[in-house]
Protein backbone atom coordinates (compact mmCIF):
# COMPACT_ATOMS: atom_id res chain seq x y z
CA UNK A 1 0.00 0.00 0.00
CA UNK A 2 2.10 2.86 -1.25
CA UNK A 3 -0.27 5.56 -0.03
CA UNK A 4 -0.12 4.27 3.51
CA UNK A 5 3.65 4.13 3.45
CA UNK A 6 3.67 7.62 2.01
CA UNK A 7 1.60 9.00 4.87
CA UNK A 8 3.86 7.23 7.38
CA UNK A 9 6.90 8.86 5.80
CA UNK A 10 5.21 12.23 5.98
CA UNK A 11 4.30 11.72 9.62
CA UNK A 12 7.88 10.85 10.48
CA UNK A 13 9.23 13.81 8.51
CA UNK A 14 6.83 16.08 10.38
CA UNK A 15 7.89 14.54 13.73
CA UNK A 16 11.58 15.12 13.00
CA UNK A 17 10.95 18.62 11.72
CA UNK A 18 9.06 19.57 14.88
CA UNK A 19 11.92 18.09 16.92
CA UNK A 20 14.46 20.23 15.07
CA UNK A 21 12.37 23.37 15.67
CA UNK A 22 12.12 22.64 19.41
CA UNK A 23 15.89 22.04 19.45
CA UNK A 24 16.76 25.26 17.64
CA UNK A 25 14.62 27.42 19.95
CA UNK A 26 15.83 25.68 23.14
CA UNK A 27 19.45 25.68 21.96
CA UNK A 28 19.28 29.39 21.20
CA UNK A 29 18.00 30.20 24.71
CA UNK A 30 20.62 27.85 26.17
CA UNK A 31 23.54 29.43 24.29
CA UNK A 32 22.31 32.98 24.82
CA UNK A 33 21.72 32.70 28.58
CA UNK A 34 24.01 29.90 29.76
CA UNK A 35 21.14 27.67 30.92
CA UNK A 36 20.22 24.13 29.88
CA UNK A 37 17.10 24.93 27.92
CA UNK A 38 14.95 22.25 29.54
CA UNK A 39 12.33 24.90 30.15
CA UNK A 40 11.68 24.85 26.38
CA UNK A 41 12.56 21.23 25.52
CA UNK A 42 10.31 19.53 28.09
CA UNK A 43 7.05 21.31 27.18
CA UNK A 44 8.04 21.10 23.49
CA UNK A 45 8.43 17.32 23.68
CA UNK A 46 5.15 16.92 25.57
CA UNK A 47 2.91 19.31 23.67
CA UNK A 48 4.37 19.05 20.19
CA UNK A 49 5.98 15.61 19.91
CA UNK A 50 3.55 13.72 22.12
CA UNK A 51 5.96 12.35 24.72
CA UNK A 52 4.72 11.72 28.24
CA UNK A 53 6.16 13.88 31.00
CA UNK A 54 8.63 11.35 32.41
CA UNK A 55 10.15 10.50 29.05
CA UNK A 56 10.18 14.16 28.04
CA UNK A 57 12.21 14.93 31.14
CA UNK A 58 14.74 12.15 30.48
CA UNK A 59 14.93 12.89 26.76
CA UNK A 60 15.53 16.61 27.37
CA UNK A 61 18.61 15.74 29.45
CA UNK A 62 20.12 13.81 26.53
CA UNK A 63 19.58 16.76 24.16
CA UNK A 64 21.00 19.24 26.69
CA UNK A 65 24.26 17.26 26.85
CA UNK A 66 24.81 17.95 23.15
CA UNK A 67 23.52 21.53 22.88
CA UNK A 68 25.15 22.79 26.09
CA UNK A 69 28.46 21.24 24.94
CA UNK A 70 28.30 23.21 21.70
CA UNK A 71 27.61 26.47 23.53
CA UNK A 72 30.26 25.71 26.18
CA UNK A 73 32.87 25.21 23.43
CA UNK A 74 32.29 28.72 22.08
CA UNK A 75 32.44 30.27 25.55
CA UNK A 76 35.63 28.40 26.43
CA UNK A 77 37.23 29.42 23.12
CA UNK A 78 36.45 32.99 24.18
CA UNK A 79 38.07 32.30 27.59
CA UNK A 80 34.76 32.97 29.31
CA UNK A 81 34.94 29.87 31.54
CA UNK A 82 36.31 29.70 35.09
CA UNK A 83 37.29 26.01 35.21
CA UNK A 84 38.12 25.69 38.94
CA UNK A 85 34.80 27.39 39.80
CA UNK A 86 33.00 25.00 37.44
CA UNK A 87 34.56 22.03 39.23
CA UNK A 88 33.41 23.14 42.72
CA UNK A 89 29.92 23.96 41.47
CA UNK A 90 29.76 20.49 39.96
CA UNK A 91 30.84 18.90 43.27
CA UNK A 92 28.15 20.86 45.14
CA UNK A 93 25.45 20.13 42.56
CA UNK A 94 26.13 16.38 42.72
CA UNK A 95 25.86 16.40 46.49
CA UNK A 96 22.74 18.58 46.34
CA UNK A 97 20.98 16.26 43.93
CA UNK A 98 21.46 13.35 46.36
CA UNK A 99 21.41 14.82 49.87
CA UNK A 100 19.40 18.01 49.42
CA UNK A 101 16.61 16.38 47.46
CA UNK A 102 16.05 13.90 50.28
CA UNK A 103 16.22 16.43 53.09
CA UNK A 104 13.90 18.85 51.36
CA UNK A 105 10.99 16.45 50.90
CA UNK A 106 9.90 17.54 54.39
CA UNK A 107 9.07 21.02 53.07
CA UNK A 108 5.78 21.40 51.13
CA UNK A 109 6.52 22.00 47.47
CA UNK A 110 4.35 25.10 47.24
CA UNK A 111 6.46 26.86 49.87
CA UNK A 112 9.65 25.73 48.21
CA UNK A 113 8.40 27.15 44.93
CA UNK A 114 7.38 30.45 46.50
CA UNK A 115 10.69 30.80 48.34
CA UNK A 116 12.69 30.01 45.23
CA UNK A 117 10.62 32.32 43.00
CA UNK A 118 11.16 35.14 45.53
CA UNK A 119 14.92 34.59 45.46
CA UNK A 120 14.83 34.60 41.65
CA UNK A 121 12.99 37.94 41.58
CA UNK A 122 15.41 39.44 44.14
CA UNK A 123 18.36 38.22 42.07
CA UNK A 124 16.76 39.72 38.95
CA UNK A 125 16.36 43.09 40.69
CA UNK A 126 20.01 42.96 41.76
CA UNK A 127 21.05 42.18 38.17
CA UNK A 128 18.98 45.06 36.82
CA UNK A 129 20.74 47.57 39.11
CA UNK A 130 23.87 49.06 37.56
CA UNK B 1 36.05 30.83 51.24
CA UNK B 2 35.26 31.10 47.56
CA UNK B 3 35.40 27.32 47.26
CA UNK B 4 32.94 26.93 50.14
CA UNK B 5 30.58 29.45 48.53
CA UNK B 6 30.79 27.64 45.18
CA UNK B 7 29.98 24.31 46.79
CA UNK B 8 27.00 25.86 48.61
CA UNK B 9 25.70 27.39 45.36
CA UNK B 10 26.11 24.03 43.64
CA UNK B 11 24.38 22.30 46.53
CA UNK B 12 21.44 24.69 46.28
CA UNK B 13 21.24 24.27 42.50
CA UNK B 14 21.37 20.48 42.74
CA UNK B 15 18.68 20.46 45.42
CA UNK B 16 16.40 22.76 43.44
CA UNK B 17 16.92 20.79 40.25
CA UNK B 18 15.98 17.56 42.01
CA UNK B 19 13.10 19.00 44.05
CA UNK B 20 11.51 21.46 41.61
CA UNK B 21 12.85 20.42 38.22
CA UNK B 22 14.53 23.79 37.77
CA UNK B 23 17.75 23.51 35.81
CA UNK B 24 21.07 24.42 37.38
CA UNK B 25 21.82 27.30 35.04
CA UNK B 26 19.08 29.47 36.44
CA UNK B 27 20.81 29.20 39.84
CA UNK B 28 24.47 29.21 38.73
CA UNK B 29 24.44 32.33 36.56
CA UNK B 30 22.85 34.86 38.96
CA UNK B 31 24.72 33.37 41.94
CA UNK B 32 28.10 33.73 40.21
CA UNK B 33 27.34 37.31 39.16
CA UNK B 34 25.75 38.56 42.39
CA UNK B 35 27.75 36.64 45.02
CA UNK B 36 31.11 36.10 43.34
CA UNK B 37 31.45 39.14 41.06
CA UNK B 38 31.76 37.14 37.85
CA UNK B 39 31.15 38.97 34.60
CA UNK B 40 27.88 37.92 32.94
CA UNK B 41 29.84 36.15 30.17
CA UNK B 42 32.08 34.21 32.58
CA UNK B 43 29.06 33.23 34.65
CA UNK B 44 27.24 31.88 31.59
CA UNK B 45 30.26 30.04 30.21
CA UNK B 46 31.00 28.46 33.59
CA UNK B 47 27.34 27.51 34.03
CA UNK B 48 27.31 25.74 30.64
CA UNK B 49 30.46 23.82 31.56
CA UNK B 50 28.80 22.55 34.77
CA UNK B 51 25.55 21.69 32.99
CA UNK B 52 27.24 19.24 30.58
CA UNK B 53 28.54 16.60 33.06
CA UNK B 54 25.43 17.04 35.24
CA UNK B 55 23.19 16.35 32.24
CA UNK B 56 25.35 13.35 31.23
CA UNK B 57 24.80 11.76 34.65
CA UNK B 58 21.07 12.54 34.55
CA UNK B 59 20.83 11.04 31.05
CA UNK B 60 22.50 7.80 32.15
CA UNK B 61 20.13 7.49 35.12
CA UNK B 62 17.05 8.23 32.98
CA UNK B 63 18.21 5.91 30.18
CA UNK B 64 18.62 3.02 32.62
CA UNK B 65 14.98 3.46 33.56
CA UNK B 66 13.98 3.59 29.91
CA UNK B 67 13.00 7.24 30.10
CA UNK B 68 14.98 8.50 27.11
CA UNK B 69 13.22 8.53 23.73
CA UNK B 70 16.27 8.45 21.44
CA UNK B 71 14.17 8.83 18.29
CA UNK B 72 12.87 12.17 19.60
CA UNK B 73 16.23 13.15 21.09
CA UNK B 74 18.02 12.99 17.73
CA UNK B 75 16.24 15.86 15.91
CA UNK B 76 16.07 18.00 19.07
CA UNK B 77 19.82 17.53 19.61
CA UNK B 78 20.61 18.38 15.98
CA UNK B 79 18.48 21.53 16.15
CA UNK B 80 19.86 22.20 19.62
CA UNK B 81 23.47 22.34 18.43
CA UNK B 82 22.58 24.85 15.69
CA UNK B 83 20.54 26.99 18.07
CA UNK B 84 23.14 26.80 20.82
CA UNK B 85 25.98 27.88 18.53
CA UNK B 86 23.91 30.82 17.26
CA UNK B 87 22.80 31.80 20.77
CA UNK B 88 26.32 31.55 22.20
CA UNK B 89 27.81 33.51 19.29
CA UNK B 90 25.22 36.24 19.84
CA UNK B 91 25.79 36.25 23.61
CA UNK B 92 29.55 36.67 23.10
CA UNK B 93 28.92 39.63 20.79
CA UNK B 94 26.56 41.38 23.21
CA UNK B 95 27.67 43.87 25.81
CA UNK B 96 27.88 42.24 29.27
CA UNK B 97 25.57 44.73 30.90
CA UNK B 98 22.86 44.30 28.26
CA UNK B 99 23.16 40.52 28.54
CA UNK B 100 22.85 40.78 32.32
CA UNK B 101 19.64 42.77 31.99
CA UNK B 102 18.19 40.36 29.46
CA UNK B 103 19.00 37.53 31.85
CA UNK B 104 17.15 39.39 34.63
CA UNK B 105 14.05 39.53 32.41
CA UNK B 106 14.35 35.78 31.80
CA UNK B 107 14.59 35.18 35.57
CA UNK B 108 11.43 37.19 36.26
CA UNK B 109 9.54 35.40 33.49
CA UNK B 110 10.58 32.00 34.86
CA UNK B 111 9.65 33.00 38.42
CA UNK B 112 6.14 33.99 37.26
CA UNK B 113 5.82 30.74 35.30
CA UNK B 114 6.88 28.72 38.36
CA UNK B 115 4.33 30.44 40.59
CA UNK B 116 1.50 30.00 38.08
CA UNK B 117 2.38 26.37 37.56
CA UNK B 118 2.53 25.67 41.30
CA UNK B 119 -1.18 26.50 41.49
CA UNK B 120 -1.93 23.58 39.19
CA UNK B 121 -0.20 20.69 40.92
CA UNK B 122 -1.64 18.06 38.57
CA UNK B 123 0.44 19.49 35.74
CA UNK B 124 3.84 18.10 34.98
CA UNK B 125 5.58 19.18 38.15
CA UNK B 126 6.84 16.19 40.06
CA UNK B 127 8.31 14.24 37.20
CA UNK B 128 10.44 17.08 35.94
Amino acid sequence: MPSKRHSYTRRMASFYLRGVVVGVVAGFISGLFGVGGGVIVVPGLVLWLGLDQRRASGTSMATIVVSASAAALLFSADRAVDWPAAWWLFVGAGAGAVIGARAITKVPEIWLTRAFATVMVLAAVRLLLP
Amino acid sequence: MTVALLIVVGLLAGTMAAALGVGGGIVFVPALVVLLDFTQHEAQGTSLVVIVPTAIIATVVHARHGRVDWRAALPVAVGGVCGALAGAALALQLDGELLRRLFAVLLIALAIRMLLRARRPNLDHASR
